[in-house]
Order: C-alpha cells, then sequence, then structure tokens
C-alpha cells in the first residue's frame, strides 16, 4: 500500500474554500444520499425529531471525532509521504460495529472514484479498493490544498448535514428546523476543529465510540425495510 | 488506480464486463416481473445478476430470490435514501459499486441488470451506470401515457408495454398504444409484453440478444434519454429544460 512521495509532489492551487464548498455539497456523487448517519436506526428505536441535536451533539463528541481524526491524522501521513495502514488499523479499532465500517468503506469506494478523476495523483494508486471515507477524505484534503481545520470542519458539518437531510425522509418537518439544527452545531463542529486538527499520530486518533450507536447500527443492517443503508 | 468506470469508452470494457441492462419505469408497471421472465427465459444462456432499488429496500429483491429464478446471492438489493431518481441518474455511486462487486464476486458475467426503484415518468438512468436501458409501462396504467412521451418512454433503448393480457378488463386499446409509443419514439423499438404471449417473450429475449452482441463487439454505444425532451407550450414557443 505505501507509495513513497514527496511532500513536492503537491502543489495544490486554489481556493481551500471552494474545495471546502464543492466536498461539502450534498449533491457530490458519492453516494451520501444512501448514508442516514446513524438517524434512521435512532429513530427507529425511538429517538424523536426534538432529541436530534442531542443525537448530532453525541455525534460529534463520539463518532464524528474518530473520523475526524482519522481524516486529519491520514492528510498528515499523505504529506509525509507515509504508510497509511497504521492510520486505517487505528480507524479499525475505534470502529467495533461492522456495519459501519462497511458503511465507511462504501463511501471511501465514492469518494475514491471521484477523487481520482477529479484530483489525478500517484497515491491513489496505493489505495486498497474499500478504504474507509476518512482514509480518502485526508488524502484528498493533502491533494487538494484543504488545511487541517477546514478537513475537520468538513466532517462535522458533513455528519450534520448527513442527519438533518435524513430525518426529513423519516419523520415530517420543516426543512428550515433541520437546516437550523446544521447551524446550531457549528460551535460544536469548532469544538471539533480544537480537539482534532493538530494531530499526526495514529495513537492520538480519539477513541471515543458510541457503544448504543454501534448497536443500532448492527440492528438496521438486519431490519428488513430500511431507507437508508445506515 | 482506483476502480474508475468508464462505461463510455468502448476498449475499456469490450469483452471485460457485463452488459449492464437498466430497467426503469413507473410504480407497479411490471419492472420485478420482466426481470423475473428475463432471468427466467435467459438463465441458461447467460451468466446474470440483479442489483435492485427499492424504496423500502430489499422488497424487489425479495420478491425476485422468491421467484427462484437466479440464486439468491445474484440478486442484490441498493438502498437509495428514498432517493430512486438520484440513484440512477444524480449520483449512481451506490448502484455502481454494487455492480462491481457483482461482477467482482462472480466473475464472469454477461448482463447485470438493474431496477430502478419506482418512479415517475421523468426517471432514466444515467450511462454513468448502464449501457442500455428499457422503460417499463403497463396497460393498466392508461392507454394514453404512451402518447405523453418523455426521456424514458420518447429515448429508452426498448420501451415495453406490459400486462397487454389486461388490456380487455381496463379498457385500453394495445394496437392504439403501440402506435403511439412508435410514433413517440420516432421508430424505436416498442414490444407490447404479456407473459402469457409468447411471441412477445420472444421478441424480448431477442432483442436483448442483439444489445448483447452488439456491446460484446464494441458497436454498441450507449445512449442517455436525457432530460425532458423540447416541446410546445400553447403559446407557440418550443424550448428545451436542457
Amino acid at each position: 500500500m505505501p507509495l513513497r512521495h514527496t511532500a513536492a509532489s503537491f502543489n495544490a492551487s486554489g481556493s481551500p474554500d471552494l474545495v471546502l464548498a464543492l466536498l461539502a455539497d450534498a449533491r457530490l456523487p458519492v453516494g451520501g444520499h444512501t448514508q442516514s448517519a446513524g438517524v434512521e436506526p435512532a429513530m427507529a428505536q425511538g429517538l424523536t425529531s426534538a432529541e436530534v441535536p442531542a443525537f448530532v451533539a453525541g455525534r460529534l463528541r463520539t463518532v464524528v471525532a474518530v473520523e475526524a481524526g482519522t481524516a486529519v491524522v491520514a492528510r498528515h501521513h499523505v504529506l509525509a509521504g507515509a504508510d497509511l495502514r497504521p492510520v486505517r488499523l487505528a480507524w479499525a479499532a475505534r470502529t467495533p460495529s461492522g456495519p459501519l465500517r462497511t458503511a465507511s468503506e462504501n463511501l471511501g469506494r465514492g469518494y475514491l472514484r471521484l477523487a481520482g478523476r477529479l484530483w489525478p495523483h500517484p497515491v491513489w494508486a496505493t489505495f486498497e479498493r474499500t478504504p474507509p471515507r476518512p482514509l480518502v477524505l485526508g488524502a484528498i484534503a493533502a491533494i487538494a490544498g484543504l488545511d487541517a481545520a477546514r478537513l475537520v470542519r468538513l466532517c462535522g458539518h458533513e455528519d450534520v448535514a448527513t442527519v438533518s437531510a435524513a430525518v426529513l425522509k423519516l419523520d415530517p418537518l420543516d426543512p428550515l428546523v433541520t437546516t437550523g439544527w446544521v447551524l446550531a452545531a457549528h460551535p460544536l463542529v469548532e469544538e471539533l476543529v480544537t480537539r482534532c486538527a493538530s494531530l499526526t499520530d495514529p495513537g492520538e486518533i480519539p477513541a471515543t465510540s458510541a457503544p448504543l450507536v454501534e448497536q443500532l447500527s448492527v440492528q438496521h443492517s438486519h431490519a428488513k425495510q430500511r431507507l437508508f443503508h445506515a | 488506480m482506483p476502480e474508475t468506470t468508464r462505461p463510455h469508452d468502448a476498449d475499456h470494457h469490450r469483452g471485460t464486463r457485463a452488459l449492464r441492462l437498466g430497467i426503469a419505469g413507473p410504480v407497479g408497471t411490471g419492472k420485478s416481473s420482466v426481470i423475473a421472465l428475463l432471468c427466467r427465459e435467459l438463465r441458461d444462456t447467460y451468466r446474470l445478476g440483479v442489483i435492485t432499488n427499492d424504496i423500502y429496500t430489499d422488497e424487489d429483491a425479495r420478491f425476485l430470490r422468491s421467484e427462484g429464478v437466479l440464486a439468491p446471492e445474484r440478486i442484490r438489493a441498493v438502498e437509495t435514501g428514498a432517493c430512486p431518481h438520484t440513484a440512477i441518474r444524480d449520483d449512481v455511486t451506490a448502484n455502481l459499486l454494487a455492480v462491481e462487486d457483482l461482477e467482482h464476486d462472480f466473475d464472469p458475467l454477461d448482463v447485470v441488470l438493474v431496477e430502478s426503484g419506482g418512479d415517475n415518468l421523468t426517471a432514466t438512468f444515467s450511462p454513468a451506470l448502464v449501457d442500455a436501458q428499457i422503460f417499463v409501462l403497463d396497460v393498466a396504467g392508461g392507454g394514453d401515457v404512451a402518447r405523453k412521451g418523455g426521456p424514458g418512454i420518447g429515448r429508452a433503448d426498448l420501451l415495453v408495454v406490459n400486462k397487454t393480457d389486461l388490456a380487455p378488463y381496463v379498457g385500453v386499446d394495445v394496437e392504439r398504444m403501440r402506435a403511439d409509443a412508435l410514433a413517440a419514439r420516432e421508430g424505436r423499438p416498442v414490444i407490447a409484453l404479456s407473459r402469457t404471449d409468447r411471441a412477445s417473450v420472444d421478441a424480448l429475449t431477442a432483442w436483448l440478444g442483439g444489445v448483447v452482441a452488439a456491446f460484446r463487439s464494441g458497436a454498441h454505444s450507449p445512449v442517455d434519454p436525457g432530460p425532458m425532451a423540447p416541446h410546445f407550450h400553447a403559446d407557440g414557443t418550443v424550448h428545451s429544460h436542457a
């Protein structure tokens, strides 16, 4: 898997804000619309719409910290020309649910398809067939010139926005309400930036799984009726 | 390299992967039963796989498995997050990965059938996902539907008018509907199909045989039915929504 390349091979040009906007767009063709970020299984077990902001806050402090931390460390490793395998293992150790690992790997394949076409680079040839999403996101950030703080914001925003969009398919609700949730989560996303943006070592990635989220994801994978993959 | 699939590149896929055939059309017109029919008729001719997109996940996959027309593991369901139209057109990622996995796990396959979750008359497959597509209507949906047109009716590789055996009960003139469809399609093929009408079933399998042969020879090019066709308004203006 490791292909060494020099930091000089990264000569991203253009605006990191526009790259962030592109990657954060829900219309990005990477299969994101098939995911609910855990909210469908949670609502199936009784979570109400009113409780979703608390659910979002819980995710940002746990599973999203794993995601963002992994992405930041992956970015650092790609920039340094270092082997990504330890990063992947650290992510897997912090993601005990098989269905959640599969969901991340499916999304990772989607992002890999996109990245190989949009940002051609030798690093993609070093990736396995089903890399988890944060590994690919970290590499995209390295290649496209997204700094670590913006990368964490992307992970945080993406999770909140995914939950909010999915709730609209599951419960009758005004879309302005769910968009308000995304805005209200901004301070928590900035907390995540403080927590994760400077990480460089796989051992530093937050080991904060959320047992209920993990357990519900396993139940969901056996559900007979579901709109979302996970 | 990552698995960047390039369906447009004939040299890339010639002889190396299955023909990907999409089945689209409104809810209840018989997409699943057309797939079951194709599997039953062709499972000894071609190595087949099926991907279904259901609103509520695996209803169609379970129907097909229960029909016993194909080994259950060759039929897979993909969730679409309540967006069946998106999953076949705007963001085909989930379906494309499922097709690639099926081709990978059962290599070699000859044809992978991708069933769209039932949507409306405007939903058609992106050429990034399928090489050819069938649009399915049925007589019970009304004799005037074919005349109304739309990208699937107008420009899918094949239009199937299904359940012709029901025509006497719903007061639809099949020949008239077929003629309307042919007119809307400017001569592209139309098959008036019934499971109980052997000649129509033979016409369907013969059509698919022709597409497979063209695909294998590299002569087949995916055609995108595209967005809504240019159309007239009462004030005499003509425009398209492209």
